[in-house]
């Protein structure tokens, strides 16, 4: 699984970073969201538990970071909703996947502007906390600011509960990939059955 | 025919013991352009929430009196950036997000996107992504994304905000054009001096209070000038220290000294 995922991971035009090949901008954020809980496990238990453990964490990592970067979330809505699911649901699904590019932008442009006003991200780990700090409730109460509007706005555009949504111009669903859905699914449910017998 | 009745309207915000509108009456006729007038928490902007039934409905708070809507309507926030779906790929879908979401047939929302586009010049820019629009752009993106939803009753919170002179004129023209059509249109605006071409009503409101209602000629009156309420050339007209009642614009103006 964990290959699997990582293969996936490398997968060219699963994102996009200036100097880099987009798969390994999405193998450099698994790395780096899970270094953290090898060394947390590394500390806590013996080799052989850290390893089967930090493969687990780092398998669930990939996979979602994978999905992040390779699925666009307005295709994701699209296809759920041409598939018969609430256009709330599927809005909920789409905009937590869209809500990391959205606060990277706006993280970028809270630094920029502390930028202008002097203070500098840049120097030791001091200077960096200090800026992250400073970044931090800005980035956190203007997202909490915005959510109200954002309410008012999607209202007023139609998305309200129990609406049937007219899909625009929903991702083709082949007979394979139907078939591979329901045969991974089938694999998630024979690994859980296994796994608790 | 009434778009819009309010009928003794008070609002209170959530968690708050002063209202946000006192006693609000005001009717709204199809085909009417009302104008909302008024110092910054004066409730231009909470009024039009009542308006679009998103107050108390979704704010939360408390409402008394009674609102009337004998339309569907649409409104357009004064940040367009808080507006935009995020699920959309190009501008035309960022359009066709409302009108999908009224379960329309795909013939009828194309027609509906593309008519919204041609009326605010956007037609150019229709397979871009809404994420590279600057403020103006995004702003006339989301005011085509409720044209197209076809509302009976427009309101619009400072709809000129992020515009330039070029694209508040389109706009006010647009604005003209859709009374024509029949539309009741609402708005909420500090942009003054387009208020004698485009209002046919001005209401002037004070502390959540209406202080008066009447045509654009309000914004010559004296006591409006004083507020800070005069178009540009009734303040002009009164720094200079001539007497009242002042000239709303130029060619008012004109005709005054000869």
């Amino acid at each position: 699984m964990l290959a699997l995922a990582l293969v996936l991971t490398l997968t060219p035009g699963a994102g996009s970073s200036p100097g880099l090949r987009p798969g390994l901008v999405v193998l450099r954020t698994v790395l780096l969201t899970a270094a953290p809980f090898w060394v947390f496990l590394l500390v806590l238990h013996d080799v052989a538990t850290t390893v089967a453990i930090g493969l687990r964490i780092t398998t669930m990592v990939a996979s979602f970071v994978w999905l992040v970067a390779a699925l666009e979330p307005a295709r994701l809505v699209e296809a759920m909703v041409a598939a018969g699911w609430s256009a709330s649901l599927a809005y909920l699904f789409g905009a937590t996947l869209s809500a990391v590019p959205v606060l990277k932008a706006r993280a970028q442009r809270i630094v920029e502007a502390q930028r202008a006003r002097g203070l500098s991200a840049r120097g030791g780990i001091a200077a960096r906390l200090r800026a992250l700090r400073a970044l931090a409730l800005p980035l956190v109460l203007s997202a909490l600011h915005e959510v109200d509007e954002r309410a008012l706005a999607l209202e007023t555009r139609g998305l309200v509960p129990g609406i049937r949504r007219t899909p625009l111009a929903p991702p083709p669903d082949t007979p394979v990939e139907r078939a591979a859905r329901w045969a991974l699914l089938l694999a998630c449910l024979f690994a859980l059955f296994r796994r608790v017998m | 025919m009434r778009s819009l009745t309010l009928e003794g309207v008070s609002f209170w915000y959530p968690a708050t013991d002063s209202p946000a509108l006192r006693n609000v009456s005001l009717h709204v006729a199809r085909g009417e352009i009302v104008a909302l007038v008024g110092a910054l928490g004066a409730g231009a902007s909470t009024l039009l929430l009542v308006a679009a039934d998103l107050a108390p409905r979704v704010t939360g708070g408390r409402l008394t009196g009674s609102a009337a809507r004998h339309d569907r309507s649409g409104i357009v926030l004064p940040t367009p950036w808080t507006q935009a779906s995020g699920m959309a790929f190009s501008v035309w879908d960022e359009v066709a997000f409302g009108p999908a979401n009224l379960g329309w047939p795909t013939h009828e929302i194309a027609r509906q996107v593309d008519r919204a586009l041609e009326q605010l010049e956007l037609a150019p820019l229709a397979s871009r992504d809404p994420v590279t629009l600057s403020g103006g752009e995004l702003q006339r993106v989301i005011i085509a994304a409720i044209l197209a939803m076809d509302p009976g009753l427009v309101l619009l919170d400072e709809p000129a905000a992020e515009l330039d002179s070029d694209g508040a004129r389109t706009l006010w023209r647009l604005i003209r054009l859709l009374a024509k059509e029949g539309k009741a249109v609402l708005l909420a605006t500090s942009t003054l001096d387009a208020l004698p071409e485009v209002a046919d009503r001005v209401v002037w409101l004070e502390d959540g209070a209406i202080r008066a209602v009447g045509p654009p000629d309000l914004l010559a009156d004296v006591a409006a000038c004083d507020a800070g309420l005069g178009t540009s050339v009734a303040t002009v007209w009164r720094t200079s220290g001539l007497p009242g009642p002042y000239p709303l614009t130029v060619a008012h103006a004109l005709r005054r000294w000869r």
